[in-house]
């Protein structure tokens, strides 16, 4: 039975169709009220397929295969449109304005390429960080990604390995699934150090989703998901070359490339190399305030494209070292030092590949594969933990119409291969997991309306059947205002050791029950987008709430003993309540402000009572400000962030006259970029943490590092002080045919 | 004393006539995001141009200037040179055979 399915999902399936697009086209009339237009065309550049809206302003296309495209908008009096209609973007739903050809040039609202949009065709709510956003900061690597975005927190979570996690909604970043191009991605043994992985060089951008994601990208998204499209053949640049320095003695060098080997095949390759060479300590406390590090990573991506048939598989390695501890300190000879010896390794093959069917426009099927295999050792003083992982993982979508295209459907099914080895000091964890699981999601659209049920049903094999729905809902309340849905089931198989193992730079016990189970949460809120006229630019402002609560979660407790860390399951409620604003506001013709507040309340069973989680603020506010010289050569990009005081969990205090408090302090985190950019070179020069806000006393007892109180978990603001990096880029563009 | 200060008034007043920066708007026959980025690339970076802006969608290039260092009819010829009408000034025709498909006449046009 298994092998039988096995073997259909092996078979190979067309990936790419014919897409669908609906939507309206408006024109800007008198005091720019919108009325629709009957009888505007609308042509696809690269097919040469047309359409005609009907009397009411609506129109259907079907796009051709090859995406992205561009689509031509006229209607007799107006100024002509292009719309660019990405794979994305399949059966979307477009709203088109026009403008009168009679109205003055300068009245003519100029399409600025906006560098942080809320996508008005999508019924989730997606933000998207593209190029222009990346370039406001260093970006390194993924991790340093989100610093110009409010929605996504990015986390050290202990003062020694230099671990850095994401965290949504005041969830833990395990929570959040992460996604190669709709490929899960930095799970299982890479949920702590993945994002070291991914240099920002490599990304061509980044979509965040809040709250449970589509059935068909698979189960782990329960507060989140973050898709990663990196760069890829056809539109990447030539050759890209980029050299990055900073004060604390860390360097980096990134070299992409793309060549086209023929009309089908297209290749690009990635070669990234980074080291932290410098010997930092700055609080004085004999513990490095930054680990010494190397990595290397490369990655080799094709993508072929025949008249039939398209495909696009690559193959990515990653090696890095990390050394972290007491000045000093070497894994090779400790000398008695305290120190953390950090060693991750892996490959993974992934492909996408599909045939087409010419006769079937509104019909495709896709299949997607990738496996893993990962290795990851840790040394924290005298435990250690290594971990091996070998995954494999096949997904198929069929996505079709009911009738007629107002009924889209999307099924399938996914096969998920896990074999997980987590060994710390005398306690093994191994398990092998295979999951597999068959997936629904029915869409229904309207001009105004799109609605998603979705449904998916996976088998584990150690923890039986899971049932995942999914509602998501888009509702266009005015043109301007969009109301979004969502509500979802999601769950995930923890990984005990490696998803907290920042909690292993301390020397306290951990305790962990012997009966987990996979936790599962359930997700529901919505957000509202309404665009407005800052004088003739566009402006945004948004608010969104949601609601997680867990059926079962395992529950780190740092708060019911001093003396050791207990891991269980949930017993009794685990809730987390957030709440966001954000304004996004194009101040002048090149200065864009943008203001954020989020509210975060996240509550669990914590030391026996329910209380916010540790090192959660309650309150967060955050602005970001972008200065673009209209000749395009200088670019100006401030970024601060206020974080509100958070609770921090008891520790067992030496006796000592340093005071431990039990509440962090409020304080802001400030970051500036200048670029200055010359035909194809970049140069930057940027600070970080430029009010040099450094946590005191990060570390318990940093002088007896193993001894009974030793802590380097309680990390709530930055160790480092200010720093000043500098960096150059050289970029050469595809020749365009 | 009189001819220094005639020489000094004259001199005043022209440097009102003659404006430190000008501001123009051509009609050029861009057609594309391509156009944009090697009309903008170009003049961006040419001596005297204190910025250039192109609106493909409405194909008119906002264009401000210093007159000292560059005249419009530079401008224009810088433009045209590119493969791109500019108001009255015509494309080279033989750059403009060298464009991407896109960028031409009618190449946008359903």
């Amino acid at each position: 039975m298994k092998s039988s399915m096995l073997i259909c999902f092996f078979a190979l399936f067309h990936f790419l169709g014919y897409s669908q697009l609906k939507g309206v086209v408006y024109g800007s009339g008198q005091h720019e009220k919108k009325t629709s237009i009957p009888g505007a065309r609308i042509k696809s550049l690269h097919s040469g397929l047309g359409t005609v809206t009907k009397s009411d302003g609506t129109f259907e296309l079907t796009l051709g295969k090859s995406l992205p495209d561009t689509l031509i908008v006229s209607a007799p009096g107006y100024h002509n449109d292009t719309i660019f209609a990405q794979k994305g973007d399949r059966f979307a739903l477009l709203e088109v304005l026009l403008f009168p050809d009679n109205l003055l040039p300068e009245a003519v609202a100029t399409a600025k390429r906006e560098t942080h949009s809320i996508s008005k065709l999508k019924t989730l709510h997606v933000e998207n960080i593209g190029e222009g956003e990346l370039r406001k900061a260093a970006c390194c690597n993924l991790s340093e990604s989100f610093e110009t975005n409010a929605s996504v927190d990015v986390n050290m979570t202990d003062a020694i390995s230099g671990a850095k996690k994401i965290q949504m909604m005041g969830l833990d970043g395990v929570y959040t699934q992460i996604q190669f191009e709709n490929i899960p991605y930095l799970r299982g043994l890479e949920s702590s150090f993945g994002m070291n992985a991914i240099p920002g060089t490599w990304i061509e951008s980044i979509q965040i989703t809040k709250g449970t994601g589509n059935v068909v990208n698979g189960y782990e998204s329960m507060a989140g998901l973050v898709n990663l499209e990196l760069k890829k053949p056809e539109e990447m640049e030539k050759f890209y070359f980029n050299a990055y320095g900073n004060i604390f003695g860390r360097a980096e060098v990134n070299v992409n490339g793309a060549f086209k080997l023929n009309e089908k095949w297209r290749s690009g390759y990635f070669a990234h190399a980074a080291g932290m060479f410098g010997e930092i300590d700055n609080n004085r406390d004999k513990f490095r305030d930054l680990p010494l590090s190397k990595n290397l990573s490369a990655l080799n991506r094709w993508s072929y494209r025949g008249k039939n048939f398209e495909s696009q598989f690559g193959v990515n390695a990653y090696y890095e070292e990390k050394t972290g501890g007491q000045t000093g300190y070497s894994h090779r000879s400790s000398n008695g030092l305290y120190g953390v010896f950090i060693e991750n390794k892996h490959i993974d093959a992934f492909a996408k590949t599909g045939f087409l069917f010419a006769k079937k426009p509104y019909q495709s099927i896709g299949v997607v594969y990738n496996l893993k295999y990962q290795q990851t050792n840790a040394l924290f003083g005298l435990r250690q933990f290594t971990g091996e992982e070998k995954r494999g993982y096949v997904n198929a979508i069929y996505d079709g119409i009911i009738g007629n295209t107002n009924h889209g459907i999307k099924a399938g099914g996914s096969l998920v291969y896990a074999d997980i080895r987590q060994d710390l000091d005398s306690l093994l964890l191994d398990r092998v997991e295979i999951v597999p699981g068959i997936f629904a999601e029915y869409t229904y659209t309207s001009t105004r309306l799109t609605t998603v049920f979705g449904a998916r049903g996976d088998f584990h094999n150690l923890y039986g059947f899971q049932f995942s729905p999914r509602f998501h809902s888009r509702l266009a309340l005015t043109e301007n205002l969009d109301l979004r849905i969502t509500a979802g089931r999601g769950f995930r198989v923890s990984n005990v050791i490696i998803d907290n193992i920042s909690l292993l730079a301390t020397s306290r016990d951990w305790i962990i029950a012997s009966d987990i189970r996979p936790e599962i949460s359930w997700n529901m809120g919505g957000s509202l987008v309404q665009d407005f006229k800052l004088k003739t630019r566009k402006a945004t402002f948004s608010i969104d709430f949601y609601r997680t609560f867990f059926e079962n979660q395992l529950v780190v407790d740092r708060d019911l003993s001093l003396t050791s860390i207990h891991f269980g399951n949930l017993t009794g409620k685990s809730v987390s309540n957030t709440l966001q604003a954000e304004v996004s506001l194009p101040v002048l013709v090149n200065l864009d402000v943008r203001f954020a507040y989020k509210y975060l309340d996240v509550q669990a069973p914590l030391g026996g009572q329910m209380q916010q989680q540790v090192m959660i603020p309650k309150h967060r506010g955050f602005m970001n400000l972008a200065y673009k010289t209209r000749n395009k050569r200088w670019e100006f990009d401030f970024t601060i962030s206020v974080y509100g005081k958070s609770r921090l969990h008891h520790v067992h205090i030496p006796d000592s006259d340093v005071e431990y408090t039990t509440m962090s302090s409020v304080y802001p985190l400030m970051n500036a970029q200048i670029t200055h950019i010359y035909k194809r070179w970049d140069f930057y020069i940027g600070g970080e943490n430029l009010a040099n806000y450094r946590q005191k006393n990060a570390l318990i007892d940093p002088e007896n590092p193993f001894g009974p109180y030793f802590d380097a978990t309680r990390v709530w603001a930055p160790i480092q002080g200010t720093n000043i990096y500098a960096g150059i880029r050289y970029k050469l563009k595809q020749d365009k045919k | 004393m009189k001819n220094i200060l005639l020489f000094v008034f004259a001199a005043v007043t022209l440097s009102f006539v003659q404006p430190k920066t000008e501001q123009a708007i051509l009609k050029t026959s861009a057609e594309c995001g391509e156009c944009k980025d090697r009309i903008e690339s170009k003049l961006n970076y040419t001596a005297g141009i204190v910025f250039a802006e192109l609106d493909y969608k409405t194909q008119l290039l906002t264009v401000k200037f210093k007159p000292a260092k560059i005249t419009l009819a530079e401008i224009k010829t810088l433009v045209s040179e590119l493969g791109y009408d500019a108001d009255d000034v015509k494309a080279n025709p033989e750059k403009q055979k060298e464009l991407p498909a896109c960028c031409l006449p009618g190449g946008m046009k359903p």
